[in-house]
């Protein structure tokens, strides 16, 4: 008989869920098994036990909650009180105003410091690029077919303070080569102004000794001598000695011959 | 009807007259016009887009050349009236060959021009817009006459004459002479920057102008004027080393 326990019927039958033959056979078993009474019996504890066991909040802990909530409430209005009454003390408030103001301040003054050091280094940067632009269109100028512009480019020099080896070199190169006389002539007053460079020096020499255009002679010979420049009296002398050369240009040479020699 | 072909006649005659006497080529391409020559040249303004050299009726070639063709520094008379006229990339380049014989060239008015005179030559340029280069290299005088600019002179022994319209601004005017004048009229209203100097002559002008002695500096090239006029523009750049100088108000 043991073999026909009826534990999987037990929460069916608590339940009363079983139709009528099988609830009597089953109550019929139970009396005579006594495993499936002792378990019949556990599972009833345990029904019973779930039960119990749901718990429905009773007033009494929701007016317990309500006054909790309510000390809670008054606890917070306290604390906007003592900040209320803090903020009373002007001086201690004055001051982190002003502390957070100089904060501020002092932020924004490091903001705008490195702000200006970012445009200015832009600004060199630029200044750079312009003056890069202007030698270029300079030297283009300057080989241009039409005399004029080549003479626009020569006077592009006064843009530059300094002017570096490159454009010098192609001003003395206009002065040097130029088949254009008014090019040449302004090709020299230009490197007049820069006389102590020795590219410069060296160019006017040459020139001197090439240069058919007595107006450009007189203002190479006027230069030198103002500079002081001892080379330039060797070909001073080859021009007095020259035929063609202008008796004003000679005249000019005997007189300042001497104090450069 | 006999008279009909007389007058036909005599215009056939006049055309092929004038064909000898005058030379054309078409500027089609071409940026700038150089002319050398060592006698006296004078360039004027025409309509049309094309080069025409007139060298005047006189023109006559001696007997013992014909069937030669005259040869010249330039080259050889490729035109029949004592010209060389060759092409050189954008630039055409034209030589007078004769040594004794003057001639007029039409250009059109804006036609750049650069002339060169070798030797006696004066040059006469009337009513040019371009750009405009002359070269007395000898003896020659330069006549501009009515000219906008730019303009780049020199000369050596003759004078410099420069009469402007309304001048350009685009780019620098020069104006050198070492022996001779320097008289250049602008109008009255011209804006420019003037650099003018001198280093034997002296400056005259109607302009309000002064001599720029600042610091006390002495100048390396004699007197030297820098001054702007009309509020400042173009540079106008005027040197005569032993002439005088001339600077007037139109």
């Amino acid at each position: 008989m043991e073999k026909n326990h009826v534990f999987d019927q037990i929460p069916d039958y608590l339940d009363g869920n079983l139709n009528k033959s099988a609830k009597t056979a089953f109550e019929k078993h139970i009396h005579q098994c006594a495993d499936c009474q002792k378990e019949m019996e556990e599972m009833k504890m345990l029904f019973n036990l779930f039960e119990e066991e749901v718990p429905t909040p009773s007033s009494r802990l929701r007016a317990k909650f309500e006054s909790a909530l309510e000390q809670e409430k008054t606890n917070q209005g306290r604390v906007v009180q003592m900040s209320g009454k803090k903020s009373s003390n002007w001086t201690g408030s004055a001051l982190k105003i002003a502390a957070s103001i100089a904060l501020l301040v002092a932020a924004f003054q490091m903001g705008s410091l490195f702000q200006q050091r970012k445009v200015s280094d832009d600004i060199a940067q630029l200044q750079e690029e312009t003056n890069q632009m202007k030698q270029t269109a300079m030297l283009s100028l300057m080989e241009n077919q039409s005399a004029s512009k080549r003479i626009q480019g020569v006077n592009y020099i006064e843009e530059f303070e300094q002017p570096d080896e490159a454009i010098i070199q192609a001003l003395a190169n206009r002065l040097l080569y130029d088949e254009n006389d008014n090019v040449r002539m302004t090709a020299f007053e230009a490197l007049a102004n820069f006389s102590s460079s020795e590219t410069v020096k060296n160019a006017f020499i040459e020139a001197l000794g090439q240069e058919k255009n007595p107006s450009i002679q007189v203002a190479i010979i006027q230069a030198l001598v103002q500079i002081q420049e001892k080379k330039a009296a060797e070909p001073m002398k080859k021009l007095l000695e020259k035929e063609d050369t202008q008796p004003f240009i000679k005249n000019q040479i005997r007189a300042v011959l001497p104090s450069i020699t | 009807m006999r008279k009909f072909t007389f007058i036909l006649m005599a215009l056939f005659m006049g055309t092929i007259a004038k064909a000898q006497n005058d030379y054309t080529k078409s500027l089609n391409g071409i940026q700038w016009v150089k002319i050398d020559s060592k006698t006296d040249i004078v360039v004027k303004t025409h309509s049309a887009n094309e080069l025409l050299i007139k060298s005047g009726p006189e023109v006559k070639t001696p007997d013992r050349a014909k069937g030669l063709k005259l040869v010249g520094e330039g080259g050889t008379d490729n035109t029949n009236v004592g010209f060389s006229v060759v092409q050189d990339g954008n630039t055409l380049i034209v030589y007078n060959l004769r040594k004794n014989k003057g001639a007029e060239i039409y250009l059109p008015a804006s036609q750049n021009i650069a002339v060169k005179s070798t030797w006696n030559g004066d040059i006469e340029i009337e009513g040019f817009s371009g750009e405009i280069e002359a070269d007395a290299q000898l003896n020659g005088s330069i006549k501009l006459m009515d000219v906008n600019g730019p303009v780049t002179a020199n000369s050596l022994n003759g004078a410099l004459e420069v009469v402007f319209g309304k001048v350009t601004q685009s780019s620098p005017i020069s104006l050198y002479s070492t022996n001779g004048a320097v008289d250049v009229s602008l109008p009255s209203n011209t804006p420019a920057n003037l650099a003018l100097s001198t280093l034997n002559g002296n400056v005259y002008t109607d302009f309000d102008v002064q001599a720029d002695d600042k610091d006390g500096l002495k100048s390396v090239l004699g007197r030297n004027i820098n001054t702007s006029i009309n509020g400042g523009g173009v540079k106008i750049s005027m040197k005569s080393t032993n002439g005088n100088m001339y600077l007037r108000k139109k």
